[in-house]
């Protein structure tokens, strides 16, 4: 039987993955008119990498939970840094990128992120987690 | 050398924005951690409910960094 963790964790990540979604469908149609063919892959790739880092973080808190406390801190902490170095690396590679539409990208991952934060406030706020155990 | 140049930089001040994105999110996991572990310390019973709220610290902080590190794209 799932214990209470998991079927939280499930759920943030199946409403994640349906946020990103509806941003990148957004996003593209947005960044279709103002920037054309750029604007959509900005959005893409924005609403994409963003809901990357987020079900990211909530594997490896999750995954984390079933090991040892050191191997929790060491999935999550070591999971962050991994994380923000495939972000710098991405960035680099969009930052020359020839007729990137910048501005499409930045409102796609602020949109996500924020999006993200509220469904995992939601959810914690509302989710029944027991004091004592899973 | 010219005395006028002496203090002169190269280089895109954006890279200077990563560092500022990265300082603060870094000690605000650090905190959110080093307290879920000293709590777990002191109520191992209550690691299960802690780690759950640490991740909520943890989703609200990187938030910052990521937004943080992605303003280049529309400041420069």
């Amino acid at each position: 039987m799932a214990n209470s963790s998991d079927t939280l964790f499930s759920k943030a990540l199946r409403l994640s993955t349906l946020l990103a979604l509806v941003i990148a469908l957004a996003g593209s149609l947005l960044g279709y008119l103002f920037y054309q063919l750029p604007g959509v892959f900005a959005a893409l790739i924005g609403a994409g990498v963003s809901a990357l880092f987020g079900t990211m973080t909530i594997l490896s808190i999750w995954f984390g939970g079933k090991l040892s406390l050191n191997g929790f801190y060491a999935m999550v902490l070591g999971g962050w840094l991994l994380k923000f170095l495939l972000f710098a690396g991405v960035l680099l590679a969009l930052q020359n990128a020839e007729g990137f539409a910048g501005p499409v990208f930045f409102f796609a991952v602020v949109a996500t992120v924020l999006g993200g934060l509220a469904i995992d406030s939601w959810l914690v706020l509302k989710g029944r987690v027991p004091t004592v155990g899973n | 050398m010219d005395a006028v140049n002496i203090a002169e930089l190269s280089g895109n001040i954006a890279v200077v924005g990563y560092g500022l994105a990265a300082i603060g999110p870094g000690i605000g996991v650090g905190l959110v951690v080093s307290k879920t572990i000293e709590s777990i310390a002191r109520q191992p019973e209550l690691a299960g409910r802690l780690q759950v709220t640490m991740w909520l610290g943890i989703a609200f902080t990187e938030a910052l960094a990521l937004i943080g590190l992605a303003t280049p794209f529309i400041f420069v």
